[in-house]
């Protein structure tokens, strides 16, 4: 162990990195031109929305962030092709924890009418993450995540030809049917690669401030039931 | 009596945060090499890694009202170079081999051989490149980060995304992948 440890870091003087370029004067001119291509960028992603209009068929931009969707919560991404990840990932679930413990920590919980199996509190996210778990851990068979903030702590990443459905349930959800890459951020917005997994049907929806998100082998139908008994 | 210091990098973020473009410049110039070569880690080209750092300096410059007062800066910068990297990587979808190459022949520095410097000469040295370049991405991050960049455990975790405890199991895999594979 202490002489590989010792090898690799003698390797590590010997090994070549690119030239650094002058980032300094490049920073520091992009800094004096920021608000001249701050606004023409606005306009032209309003022109783009308005143009969509309401069929949400997005064009086949590589990445094209929907966060004109309206959630606040979540970015979902458009990618060419869906980076490789686990279809297991670390849940990042939190500790298991009582319902009424999770009510206490964080007040805005909205509870479903079906009573989960497990129910743990995560502090990943301000203001704190709360899961509804039915089934186990290890074989999860309803998945039910709740936030609240004006940040967006979820990033999807779907592929181009995948449908983001808006669905009338809450202030506004979307229903997710396809497979898709679910990963969450971090407090600093940064995107945490260790909790990158692969998603299955999902509906995502907001109330009030809150962030909820169900993910299951369920039907669009049985999700929209379960996810307007939540209160 | 007025002595004349340099200002402390506590200093030049606050002032930074005020508005100060020429304090922020300064700070950029102090960790554009690490944020260049942690982009270049991830990234996997030079051209990428440039607009990466590029585009995560001046994320960072906007964010600063965020950053805490007292904390230290560059985790916190690497963090955000690190995600304008991997962001870049992965939407441009591929995987390309990060090709790692080893200086020129000997030390021609001139500086005075390490003590460890013995343990690696020539063929192994390029024997052992190839093995940590054969490694998956993940471990392949993790080795660059600790070993190459000299990064810390708390360093590397923020910039790649990671808690540390996933750092340590992932150094300690890679490790054993690099010995298997290197005896």
């Amino acid at each position: 162990m202490s002489e590989l440890d010792g090898v690799l870091r003698e390797l590590g003087r010997q090994v070549e990195f690119p030239p650094t370029p002058d980032l300094a004067s490049a920073v520091r001119r992009r800094l004096g031109k920021r608000r001249s291509w701050r606004r023409p960028v606005a306009i032209a992603l309003a022109v783009l929305v308005a143009a969509i209009g309401a069929a949400l068929a997005v064009p086949p931009a590589r990445t094209a962030i929907l966060d004109w969707l309206g959630l606040r919560g979540v970015d979902i991404v458009r990618v060419e092709k869906l980076p490789p990840v686990p279809a297991i990932g670390d849940l990042d679930l939190g500790e298991p924890v009582t319902l009424a413990e999770a009510r206490r920590r964080s007040p805005w919980l909205l509870a479903p009418a079906e009573a989960p199996d497990r129910v743990y509190f995560s502090t990943a996210i301000p203001g704190g993450k709360v899961s509804f778990l039915w089934g186990t851990p290890a074989s999860v068979r309803l998945l039910l995540t709740e936030f609240r903030g004006q940040e967006s702590y979820i990033e999807k990443l779907i592929e181009p030809e995948a449908k983001v459905e808006p669905v009338d349930v809450g202030d506004r959800g979307v229903w997710l049917e396809e497979p898709h890459v679910l990963a969450f951020r971090d407090r600093d917005g940064n995107f945490r690669e260790d909790t990158a997994r692969l998603a299955g049907k999902t509906l995502i929806w907001q109330r009030g401030s809150v962030t909820l998100r169900l993910e299951g082998d369920l039907s669009k139908e049985e999700a929209l039931r379960i996810a307007r008994s939540a209160d | 009596m007025v002595v004349s210091r340099p200002p402390t990098e506590e200093e030049l973020v606050e002032r930074a945060k005020r508005g100060d473009e020429s304090a922020y410049e300064e700070l950029v110039r102090a960790h554009q090499g690490i944020a260049f070569r942690t982009a270049y880690l991830v990234a996997g080209s030079a051209a990428e890694a440039e607009e990466a750092a590029q585009e995560g300096f001046v994320k960072a410059y906007r964010a600063l009202g965020r950053f805490r007062r007292g904390s230290p800066f560059r985790p916190w910068l690497l963090q955000i170079v690190a995600n304008e990297a991997r962001n870049r990587r992965r939407s441009a979808g591929r995987r390309a081999a990060l090709a790692l190459r080893a200086a020129a022949e000997g030390s021609s520095g001139g500086a005075a051989p390490s003590p460890e410097g013995a343990l690696l000469a020539g063929e192994e040295r390029e024997r052992l490149l190839e093995a940590v370049n054969a490694l998956r991405d993940e471990e392949r991050f993790v080795i660059g980060c600790r070993y190459f960049l000299e990064l810390s455990e708390e360093e590397t975790a923020a910039a790649l995304g990671l808690r540390i405890g996933t750092v340590k199991s992932r150094t300690s895999r890679a490790l054993e992948h690099l010995r298997e594979s290197y005896v």
